[in-house]
């Protein structure tokens, strides 16, 4: 019965680290309608970043996160202006409407994504960086007949107030009106007088800045930050976004739970090799029975 | 003025008269495949540095030819490997290849080098069948069958009796397996888990907390530093202490500085130790720590360099009639040479024999044992 308990929180505390990185993926894809592949790249530079900075001034973790959260808004700014916005230029109806003219942008963010991540390569070789020991979020904690280490804690925390601030700025401020109002329809936002561009920016300001923050906590959880980190997470907040109906955040993070969680499980069943597999299965599963989400609402996608 | 004016003539007619000559000496091309860029990135770029001190060694030595390694980025890609060996075979200057990384690759590039008779030298790859494939290949690393036994017996003497077994999904994570897991066998052991993992597996605690569910005396484990890293960290918060034994791939000095204190204790065979005072070795070290900034070079660059050597000492044999099988005939003729991983002789199926040391993880750092 441990045995099985340990799986369990095992398999949460994986969820919330693919919850983590789902929130600011949701997020962005929410008002654009397209998927934002260079999120993994995001990460990838929020865990470089807080290792610099961790590296060169040592500040307490919550001055690194702020740091972080400021680098990963001003990423998100810059990925936005290089690779979405010369989509966006023409604005007249047609253009707006446009499918391909938005779909475009999943290229271009994914040729930055690679320019990103080989750079990065570059720079830093594409070994694990050393990480000092100390600052890794992996001191143990017995609870009972399960162990769960500090990470976790921090971790959860981290996801709870990004998800609840996030809910309030959504319902309960301008900002996050007019980004609803831009994610439901941007040439009606346009229409009665929202600065879609602007909005733009600020979400991606926004969920670039916990995509930063989601990397250095997992970079310090596992004590890996290397170039290619963001990939794997990364195939797992897609998997969840999908399966929550492509722009709820609360589905988003649900459903990575319930990968998370479906990944530790199975290994007692299967070989560990077999594990990839389960975010796989969930999102073709998703596609055919649920080609809304689980949690999708009423509006017809894909 | 003129004085001047005199000197620089003369100063240049005696640099021309100098260089002439180099211009004339032959050059031999060889090839080296490896992974430059892509996830292990690190390895290729270990092997790199390795081969230029080696090639830099050996030009400043004044031999009657000189050598050029072309160096071409597979990334770890079976496909790229076979492009890049149907690329060095069709230069007709390269006259042996070294490489790849991983035996999956050099595989796929050896059935090119079969075809075309070239002589290919890879310095890691380890799989059983490798160097099987024909008389053209080579390798400098021991396999798994010299390996797996060895550390059998080394576990079974120190009163282990049952054993997990768990090693990355490649196929020379498959001979880890096998090897160790036959020999214990034989021995009166038990092996009471076994399994694979992808490597760079982000999370190993499902697999931990399933092995500590079948209660072993110890975990035998075929992976690299950083998943090694990652293992031994998890292994540690999940409170599971059992002797943890590696093969020769675990041997990085960067596995302590990215595991710390979880590395002590850890077991593995090596052919290489940097502590080793042989005066080879030492120099080695020191142009390593020279040339890259790092600390100790790990075994795989050691094998790079001794593989490289060997490579530039059958083609000093060779010299003057360098052709693609006269190299690869002087390849099998090596014997005793004094490398730094130990004397390296070519049996008949081109595989090398050299002595492993038992070494151990003590105070930070890889200390060799005798139990």
């Amino acid at each position: 019965m441990d045995y099985y308990l340990q799986q369990l929180v095992i398999g949460l505390s994986v969820g919330m680290i693919y919850a983590l990185m789902a929130i600011g993926f949701t997020l962005i894809f929410g008002v654009l309608n397209v998927v934002n592949f260079a999120h993994g790249e995001v990460y990838t530079v929020g865990a470089f970043a807080g290792l610099i900075i961790i590296t060169s001034f040592a500040p307490p973790l919550v001055a690194v996160l702020l740091l972080v959260l400021a680098v990963g808004a001003l990423t998100g700014v810059g990925l936005e202006r290089l690779a979405f916005r010369p989509f966006r230029r023409f604005t007249d109806e047609a253009s707006v409407k446009s499918r391909a003219m938005r779909e475009a942008t999943l290229m271009s963010s994914l040729a930055l994504s690679i320019v990103a991540r080989e750079g990065i390569e570059l720079i830093f070789g594409s070994q694990f960086q050393t990480v000092p020991l100390k600052l890794l979020l992996s001191e143990p904690i017995k609870l009972g007949p399960v162990t769960i280490v500090n990470g976790d804690i921090i971790i959860f925390v981290t996801s709870a107030i990004m998800l609840l601030g996030l809910q309030y700025v959504l319902k309960h401020t301008q900002v996050g009106l007019s980004i609803r109002a831009v994610s439901n329809n941007a040439l009606g936002a346009r229409y009665v007088g929202i600065d879609t561009n602007r909005t733009i920016v600020w979400t991606f300001a926004v969920g670039s800045a916990m995509g930063a923050v989601a990397g250095i906590l997992v970079g310090l959880y596992y004590g890996a930050i290397f170039p290619n980190m963001g990939f794997a997470p990364g195939v797992k907040a897609f998997v969840a976004m999908v399966m929550g109906g492509l722009s709820s955040i609360p589905g988003a993070v649900i459903c990575a739970l319930i990968i998370g969680v479906a990944e530790s499980m199975s290994t007692i069943f299967f070989p560990s090799v077999w594990q990839e597999l389960v975010a796989y299965a969930f999102l073709i599963a998703t596609l055919i029975f649920f080609p809304r989400g689980i949690f999708g609402g009423a509006r017809e996608r894909v | 003025m003129i004085n001047r004016r005199t000197t620089l003539l003369l100063a240049a007619a005696f640099a021309a008269g100098v260089s002439s000559p180099t211009l004339a000496q032959t050059t031999y091309k060889i090839g080296y495949q490896l992974p430059l860029t892509g996830n292990t990135a690190q390895y290729g770029q270990d092997f790199k540095n390795a081969a230029e001190i080696a090639l830099d060694k050996f030009s400043k030595a004044g031999k009657p030819f000189k050598v050029e390694i072309v160096f071409e980025d597979s990334r770890s890609d079976a496909k790229e490997g076979v492009s890049i060996a149907r690329k060095f075979v069709d230069d007709k200057a390269i006259v042996g290849v070294l490489g790849d990384f991983t035996s999956g690759v050099s595989m796929a590039a050896a059935q090119v080098y079969k075809e075309a008779g070239m002589p290919q030298l890879s310095q890691t790859a380890s799989h059983p069948d490798y160097a099987k494939i024909s008389q053209w290949q080579f390798r400098n690393i021991t396999t798994q069958a010299q390996e797996g036994p060895l550390n059998a017996e080394w576990m079974y003497s120190k009163g282990i009796r049952k054993v997990a077994v768990i090693a990355e999904q490649t196929d020379w994570g498959q001979t880890v397996v096998s090897n160790f897991a036959d020999k214990f066998k034989a021995l009166g052991g038990q092996v009471v888990f076994s399994e694979f993992f992808n490597r760079g597996l982000a999370d190993f605690r499902p697999i931990i907390t399933k092995i500590a569910r079948d209660r072993p005396d110890a975990i035998y484990t075929g992976f690299f530093y950083e998943d090694g890293a990652q293992f031994l960290k998890q292994m540690k918060q999940l409170g599971l202490a059992l002797p943890v034994h590696s093969t020769s791939a675990a041997y990085n000095a960067q596995l302590i500085a990215l595991a710390g204190a979880d590395a002590e204790a850890l077991n593995l065979t090596a052919t290489f130790l940097p502590s080793n005072p042989a005066p080879q070795v030492q120099e080695f070290v020191a142009a390593w720590k020279a040339k890259t900034g790092q600390a100790e070079p790990g075994q795989f660059p050691a094998q790079a360099f001794d593989a490289v050597n060997i490579m530039l000492s059958a083609l000093e044999r060779a010299h003057p009639n360098v052709t693609r099988a006269s190299l690869r005939d002087q390849l099998a003729a090596t014997k005793n040479f004094p490398g730094v991983t130990g004397d390296t002789t070519f049996d008949a199926n081109r595989e090398p024999a050299k002595k492993l040391v038992r070494a151990q993880v003590k105070g930070g750092a890889f200390i060799a044992v005798e139990k």
